[in-house]
């Protein structure tokens, strides 16, 4: 049912505007969607999945899946294989005309050109047209999903192979003086898929300052510097020995002091982001105007507001932020045109932070009665937010839309009704000092308010000190570059020592730039190794053995040294965590790390994350967040009309034994008044985890029980189950063979041992079990639930091991898919 | 390990860490881009490039002079293409050069020849007499090799359109190549004149990175080319001369020069699309390799004049892997070639040249620099590579058709 006729257009199907059109669709808006491509998805579609034993939390699948999505929506009318020929303005909006003369008028344009991988051909002493093996990483991407690198290494079991990062990024004289953001991230997913597909390889990454940033990247970022050479410094050229036909780069070697030359099989050129091609084109019909870079995210740029600018077009973004953005931007359209249905809404926010406040201020700004369960807060009594301060939350019970959190106050115990949850705690932030010195050190916070407030009291000399006490977080490192600049101008001599310099966000570059001009001095070092620190007089004496002048100890004297905190999860998240009925992620931050539901959502609809709690955000970010958030609010009704789940509990046969509420991921499984377990539909997955795990079969499936399935085995042929959210997408586009049927399943937790038996007993050939990477899974026990299910088949005495087997297949996999159907 | 404080009071960081004004190499990314480009590859020795920058940068004057990078470095500022912050090697190390505390470091020939040129007019204490005796001998011998009575070297005439400024080799040791030059300057048919204040077409000045000095050797050749009020001045096939004299020229002397200049190939390429001048290739029926002499390509941008002019008088040119803006220097650039002890050193410095020339398979390469030219033959004779090294203009004259 169309809300409204069409008078929306979104230019570009990558991951931006399907986030648009898909937000659109869930309010039943139309919307027109173009692509100049035959197909949806854009870059994203074409990138490898990058997990290995579990998912690296690229989500390059999840444009595989949202196409898919997409081409279910009726009210999203595609124009695929097609530009914009002309767009002109009108008295109320834009009558647009496309290269195939398709004509319509819309009101307002979400534009989602996207990006272009730089062209490395444009540097001519990399030889990157002329050397075979001189490679893209976006062309790494196609060769590692069509499955062929083996054809780069002449069958060497052990081959070298470097990365190189900042290819077309962060270079002033080139007119890219921005960092690219996403290329670390892919290089190090690359690297790391390469170390488990090449056991032996040697590989090599050279970055200008590795961009360690984020919850799933600072994991890898461990694993990766035990298991490859991480070398600071960019060569910047490639030349092909005539003999060996190896290709070679020149390195300084710190050891020895010389240049050595250095032989590979395979170089990765880690390209930066560009505009689309198709972006000025397009921005110029529009009368919009990039800035120098040719993107939309600084103020130099001419923006107009009838058109919304999402993803990449909004400069350098990953995956989960061009989704974002996209979802964004809908709500922002969505809203501008008052389609939205506006309720009165009850929500909570969670947390003592700074953040915790900015997120209660802004909701409740929006008009939503928002109460702030927050000790502490700075938020003054007379803000438009009710402040729960003294109260501490004993429980949280119900679904989104439905929540009800039961808290102590004083001594009294009280309910509150709420629609949605934002958790925007503080993560524990200690100061840190140098144990060896009894002069005393500044935080930098500290240091920051002195500059601000009492510039006079800044000592002459001063030094802060980044990546000591563990990987810096992001905001720390931009804060230190502000307050140095601002320092700087203040007359002060102001020195960073660091390992790497985090020049994340638009003009992170610039603004290192900036420093470096004004003259803060910057000095790298490798290891905490390279640093001694003495007290002198009332000042200190670092001895620092610079990274770049690796035959000479530096001394530098300062008044003042300046030490970050250290940012780790707080003692109550595990609480909070349980709480709320959520994992926390591996180093014990709120949110798992999975795609399906970051950046800002969770399994438990309803449930949000805001801030540094769940993940590093400086103020950019979090205000990204919380118009995600609010986008959640304004779209994701939490009242829809009942959706039929296709599970329901047999409560003849249910024996009360609170399984079904225990492991449902979503928290939807409640109790009802008469106590007994009910299914909330608005917050079902449909995953069916349920169904495979109540000990009673009181849960049942109503199109896959057990029998259903079992009726779709046909004899002697290979049976395949397939999650429908990875391997059934996957082999979507393949003609199967005659001796395989493939049953789709919503979930990998609908795999109980008993499907498996049923299907083997019903003359299955063989049985595989196919479903995301574990920790992609949507339901999060999907692939743990269909490996234990295998495992315990197998474990039955006298199973053929070859009968029954679990390969996880996500969605942009096809040649993994081809490769297990073909051994069959 | 040696100890160093960084310094923000040196000679060489006032010198270039002038924040308001540009060319601050206290902007260096660290990026180390600059590490895998250095013209002597993975030779033994020489210099770190990113090292030299960042003592620079932290005002670590005697450690960087101490180094022995400064001497060991070509200048052929093949490191700093490409820096992402614009910051150029070559000024660095002539800077750092320039510094009270490295004048113990330059070469000894280096400091007698500048002593002999701002002394006496040139670099080899050419005396004006000597020149007038040596050109109008040539001259003689030059009536035979046009076949043309008239024909004369001309010197020291006033308002010519053209004035040769040669290599003092050429008036030394190559004479041959002089009296070359003049066939050509004859077929152009216009007026021409050497001088006698115009022997000395280098600049060794700019190779110990003394302003002062540079700029002097600068005007020596301005102020009297002014006065001869010529129209254009031709330089002698030489790299840092042209750099000098015709890339550098108005920043050196702080204003336009009263005439054109032009290299040598330039010239003859003018002159040959006029249609003045022609030849013929069946002189070279081969295909010959190019070298690019760093100072005018990657640091003037003079890539096309040589390699239009080779396609002219050969069959056609082969390029070195790499070339132009990445090309490898010879290894005698930088003033190296012009240290009488250097032989050694040169030899190593110029193995990756070498090992390009050999992989052209060719047996013939021209050049336009007469510096280049010398290096280049020194390197096929050591090793071995059985490899004919002309300048492009020599080999121009060997095509003219009178």
């Amino acid at each position: 049912m169309k809300k409204t006729t069409p008078n929306i257009l979104i230019i570009g199907g990558g991951v931006a505007g399907m986030a648009a059109a898909q937000t659109f669709a869930d309010q039943n808006v139309a919307v027109h969607l173009m692509e100049k491509e035959s197909a949806l998805g854009g870059h994203a579609a074409m990138w490898a999945c990058m997990a290995t034993d579990t998912c690296e939390n690229c989500g390059a699948c999840l444009s595989i899946e949202m196409a898919d999505q997409i081409g279910k929506q009726k009210n999203i009318i595609l124009h695929l294989n097609t530009i914009v020929e002309t767009i002109n303005k009108e008295k109320q909006g834009y009558e647009v005309v496309l290269e195939n003369k398709e004509t319509f008028r819309v009101k307002k344009i979400i534009m989602a050109t996207g990006f272009s991988p730089f062209n490395p051909g444009q540097i001519n002493s990399l030889h990157y047209d002329e050397y075979k093996n001189v490679i893209t990483s976006a062309e790494l991407n196609a060769i590692l999903r069509e499955e062929r690198l083996s054809g780069y290494f002449n069958g060497k079991p052990d081959p070298k192979i470097a990365f190189i990062q900042c290819v077309g990024s962060r270079n002033r004289e080139q007119g890219r003086d921005f960092c690219s953001q996403v290329c670390c991230k892919i290089s190090m997913r690359h690297a790391n898929k390469l170390t488990h597909l090449y056991p032996e390889s040697d590989i090599t990454l050279f970055h200008m300052d590795l961009q360690v940033i984020g919850k799933e990247v600072r994991p890898l970022f461990n694993t990766l510097s035990k298991n490859i050479a991480l070398v600071q410094g960019v060569p910047a050229e490639i030349l092909e020995d005539n003999q060996t036909n190896m290709l070679t780069i020149v390195a300084e070697d710190k050891l020895t002091q010389a240049r050595v030359s250095k032989a590979f099989d395979l170089i990765v050129l880690s390209v930066g982001m560009q505009p689309a091609q198709t972006l000025e084109a397009t921005a110029g019909m529009l009368d919009l105007k990039p800035n120098s870079w040719g993107f939309f995210n600084t103020d130099q740029a001419v923006l107009s507001k009838d058109v919304i600018i999402a993803g990449c077009a909004n400069g350098p973004k990953d995956i989960l932020s061009s989704k974002q953005d996209g979802r964004v931007a809908a709500a922002k359209v969505i809203e501008d045109l008052g389609l939205n249905t506006k309720k009165e809404l009850n929500i909570a926010v969670f947390g003592q932070s700074v953040q915790a406040d900015q997120t209660a201020m802004v909701i409740s700004s929006k008009g939503y009665s928002t109460y702030l369960f927050g000790p502490g807060t700075s938020l003054s009594k007379d803000a438009p937010v009710t402040i729960l301060d003294e109260s501490n939350i004993i429980s949280v019970s119900g679904t989104a839309g439905n929540f009800s959190l039961y808290y102590e106050s004083g001594n009294e115990k009280k309910y509150l009704a709420c629609a949605a949850i934002i958790a925007a705690f503080e993560p524990k932030q200690s100061l840190n000092r140098l144990d060896s010195l009894t002069n005393a050190s500044l935080s930098l916070d500290a240091f920051s308010q002195m500059i601000e407030k009492t510039p006079d009291t800044c000592p002459g000399n001063s030094v802060i000190l980044l990546d000591y006490f563990g990987p810096e977080f992001k905001s720390f490192a931009r804060l230190a570059l502000e307050i140095s600049i601002k320092a700087k101008a203040l007359g002060k001599n102001i020195s960073i020592i660091m390992n790497k310099m985090l020049v994340h966000g638009a003009l992170g570059q610039r603004l290192y730039d900036t420093a470096r001009q004004q003259g803060v001095d910057f000095f790298r070092f490798e290891t905490s190794e390279d640093l001694k620190f003495e007290n002198s007089g009332t000042g200190f004496l670092i001895k620092l053995k610079e990274a770049t002048l690796p035959s000479i100890e530096l001394n530098l004297n300062c008044d003042c040294l300046v030490l970050p905190p250290s940012l780790t999860p707080a003692a109550g998240f595990k609480d909070a965590a349980a709480l709320l009925r959520q994992p926390l992620d591996s180093e014990g931050f709120l949110q798992s790390a999975n795609i399906r539901h970051r950046l800002t959502r969770s399994p438990r609809k309803g449930i949000f994350f805001a801030g540094t709690c769940h993940d590093e955000t400086d103020q950019d970010d979090l205000n990204d967040e919380i118009n995600d958030i609010l986008s959640g609010f304004s779209t994701e009704s939490f009242d829809l009309p009942e959706i039929d789940t296709g599970v329901e509990i047999n409560q003849k046969k249910c024996a009360q034994c609170l399984t079904c509420i225990r492991v449902c991921p979503h928290a939807a499984i409640v109790m009802n008044e008469k106590n007994r377990p009910q299914i909330v539909p608005d917050s079902c997955f449909s995953c069916h985890l349920c169904v495979s795990s109540c000990p009673a079969y009181a849960i049942e499936s109503k199109t896959l029980t057990n029998d259903q399935i079992a009726q779709k085995i046909e004899k002697d042929k290979v049976t395949i189950l397939a999650c429908e959210r990875s391997a059934a997408l996957a082999a979507g586009s393949l003609t199967l063979p005659d001796n395989i049927t493939l049953i789709s399943i919503p979930c990998a937790c609908r795999i109980s041992s008993d499907v498996i038996l049923k299907a083997l007993l019903n003359g299955a050939s063989k049985v595989i079990v196919t479903g995301c990477h574990e920790e992609n899974c949507r339901s999060l026990e999907g692939s743990n639930v269909a490996d234990a299910s295998v495992r315990q088949v197998l474990s039955i005495p006298g199973m053929d091991a070859s009968k029954v087997v679990w390969e996880p297949v996500a969605a942009n996999e096809t040649k993994k898919f081809e490769r297990i159907i073909s051994k069959v | 390990m040696n100890t160093a404080t960084i310094n923000k009071t040196s000679a060489l960081y006032k010198m270039l860490n002038q924040f308001e004004l540009g060319d601050n190499i206290s902007e260096c990314l660290t990026c180390g881009a600059c590490n895998s480009r250095c013209t002597w590859f993975d030779g033994e020795g020489g210099p770190l490039p990113r090292q030299i920058i960042r003592m620079a940068a932290l005002g670590l004057d005697e450690q960087l002079v101490n180094s022995n990078m400064l001497w060991d470095c070509l200048l052929c500022n093949r490191c700093t293409q490409g820096c992402p912050m614009g910051i150029s090697m070559d000024k660095v190390v002539r800077k750092a050069r320039s510094l009270a505390i490295a004048d113990d470091n330059i070469p000894k020939d280096i400091k007698i020849g500048i002593k002999n040129r701002i002394e006496l007019g040139d670099v080899n204490a050419l005396t004006k007499e000597e020149f007038v005796e040596t050109v109008e001998w040539v001259s003689e011998e030059f009536v035979d090799e046009v076949d043309d009575p008239n024909a004369q070297i001309p010197h020291d005439i006033k308002g010519t359109k053209l004035l040769y400024l040669p290599n003092p080799r050429e008036l030394g040791i190559n004479l041959l190549h002089l009296t070359a030059m003049a066939k050509l300057f004859y077929a152009t048919k216009e007026t021409w004149t050497l001088s006698a204040h115009h022997t000395d077409v280098t600049n060794w000045g700019y190779f110990v990175g003394k302003d002062d000095i540079a700029k002097k050797m600068v005007l020596m050749v301005v102020e009297p080319a002014e006065e001869l009020g010529v129209e254009t001045l031709v330089l002698s096939e030489c790299g840092h001369g042209y750099h000098a004299l015709k890339y550098l020229l108005e920043d050196i002397i702080g204003r336009k020069p009263g005439f054109e200049v032009i290299s040598m190939p330039e010239l003859i390429v003018r002159y040959a699309k006029k249609g003045i001048l022609k030849f013929d290739p069946e002189v070279h029926p081969y295909k010959i390799a190019y070298h690019d002499p760093c100072n005018i390509a990657r640091k003037s941008g003079g890539y096309d004049a040589p390699r239009e002019l080779l396609s002219m008088v050969c069959k056609g040119v082969v390029e070195l892997i790499p070339n132009r803006e990445d090309g490898v220097c010879c290894g005698g650039g930088g003033g190296i070639l012009q240290d009488s002890t250097s032989k050694n050193k040169r030899m190593i410095t110029g193995k990756p040249k070498a090992d390009q020339m050999k992989a052209t398979g060719l047996p013939n390469l021209a050049t336009a620099c007469l510096s280049c030219h010398r290096q280049l033959s020194e390197l096929s004779n050591h090793y071995k590579l059985g490899i004919k090294v002309d300048t492009v203009a020599s080999l121009a004259s060997e095509s003219l058709i009178i």
